[in-house]
């Protein structure tokens, strides 16, 4: 016989005391399961899957705007993952900006490949997401002090680096829009990427 | 483009080409060069890691979008256990198990598991819940062993076997984390009844009776696991949270 469990509806965080756990708890998880993905068990890649696949399907479907190319893209990372999960390094980083590296990486690749013009949508919102405390998932300190010095990026800059990073958006694309030439958003870019620096350097 | 992977603009300040190659907006050239100039310098690496950390933020914002079922199996049928790798939970356990025996590993079947609070609590949980039950079979073969595999510390496993022949419930916690002052309790429901205690899920390992109703009713009956006060559910009925539940069927 078999037993065909699954999760009661009733699944309530509370009880577990997670308020409790942060996001260091979550992201010790994470690593934990690209370190069992790193000895080859796909139990911890399928677990990896489970928990942040909807993340990056999300963040890749921003980029690239196209389903089916999101879709086949996020099974590309995971792929890569699993061939790569050995060159994940616990000191150099959190497991969770690693992840969406590669698959901001993947999609961005995918993106530059394709030729063909694409519908260029400028992001809104993002100020609203990041200030949006509800939302539990991302380190709200690391968050709120990225709200805090992208408010402080003077304005078309600002639009740069958020259009460049959430949707995908070239230099050429960029220039199209503000109707300035390339080396006048590279040099914003390069400006807007100190300011962010040295704002979020600052203690 | 210099031999050193940096755009020339960035010779002075190479931080910032690592911030732009993380953006994305490097040339392809560019890209191309800085991302060979990363496999050979580490302070590259750490430039790069550190803009990934610090702009993770944005993007760990942009809504969730549930991906299709069907794409969990594309990519399963695209991988394969490295040799020599630790042996996976359903594939082959240590011990024979006979052929109407299965092992279902829960969350594998959750979809449910999604990057929200509830994945986060379950994460946190830490778990897994592992239930198999002989069939006919082990009825007519000698008792047969769960392989139990270690996940490298992730994920810590409950498992349940109902044995039929022996009349117990084998409940074997192997890390699960009980919440501070409470028990966990497994019950099963048979249709339309009210949920029966099997008992309090131990730190460690117990044989609990298989009650008379439940041998004849195992096809029908709902198992689940709830949260309750210590000592347990305090009437004989379940006061608190189920965690997990499940039913058993014919293989």
């Amino acid at each position: 016989m078999v037993w065909l469990g699954r999760p009661a509806h009733r699944q309530n965080g509370a009880v577990w005391g997670d308020e409790a756990l942060g996001s260091a708890q979550r992201e010790a998880d994470l690593a934990r399961l690209i370190e069992g993905v790193a000895r080859g068990e796909r139990a911890a890649l399928q677990a990896l899957y489970d928990a942040t696949a909807p993340k990056l399907l999300g963040i890749i479907l921003r980029i690239l705007k196209d389903r089916a190319a999101a879709e086949d893209t996020l099974q590309e990372v995971f792929v890569r993952i699993w061939q790569r999960s050995g060159s994940y390094d616990p000191l150099a980083g959190a497991p969770l900006p690693w992840l969406i590296a590669i698959a901001r990486h993947r999609a961005i690749d995918r993106l530059r490949q394709d030729r063909s013009a694409r519908l260029t949508q400028a992001e809104d919102g993002w100020f609203e997401r990041l200030a949006d405390t509800s939302d539990g998932e991302a380190d709200l300190a690391r968050r709120d002090a990225l709200a805090q010095c992208l408010d402080q990026v003077a304005m078309p800059q600002r639009d740069c680096l958020v259009l460049a990073y959430c949707e995908g958006w070239s230099r050429e694309e960029l220039a199209t829009r503000f109707d300035r030439p390339v080396n006048t958003i590279k040099t914003w870019l390069r400006r807007g990427l100190l300011s962010l620096r040295t704002c979020l350097e600052t203690p | 483009m210099s031999g050193s992977g940096i755009p020339p603009d960035w010779q002075d300040d190479p931080d910032l080409a690592a911030g732009e190659y993380v953006l994305g907006t490097l040339s392809p050239d560019e890209r191309a060069a800085f991302a060979e100039a990363l496999e050979a310098r580490a302070d590259l690496r750490s430039a790069v890691a550190a803009w990934e950390a610090r702009l993770a933020p944005l993007a760990a914002t942009i809504p969730a979008v549930a991906p299709d079922p069907a794409l969990w199996t594309a990519i399963a049928a695209r991988i394969r256990p490295a040799a020599g790798a630790a042996v996976d939970a359903d594939a082959v356990p240590a011990h024979p198990v006979a052929a109407g025996d299965r092992i279902v590993r829960l969350e594998r079947r959750v979809r449910r598991w999604r990057m929200t609070a509830a994945t986060a609590a379950a994460l946190a949980a830490g778990l897994a819940l592992w239930i198999a039950a002989g069939g006919t079979a082990a009825l007519r073969e000698p008792p047969h062993y769960l392989a139990v595999v270690d996940r490298g510390g992730t994920l810590p496993a409950l498992i349940v076997r109902v044995d039929l022949r022996a009349g117990v419930v084998q409940v074997r916690s192997l890390a699960a984390e009980t919440p501070p002052e409470r028990s966990l309790e497994l019950w099963y429901i048979d249709a339309g009844a009210a949920p029966q205690s099997l008992g309090l899920v131990p730190g460690e390992t117990a044989r609990l009776p298989i009650p008379a109703a439940l041998r004849t009713r195992t096809e029908t009956a709902t198992f689940a696991v709830t949260v309750e006060p210590k000592g347990g559910a305090p009437d004989g009925k379940p006061t608190g949270p189920a965690i997990y539940s499940g039913r058993l069927i014919r293989d």
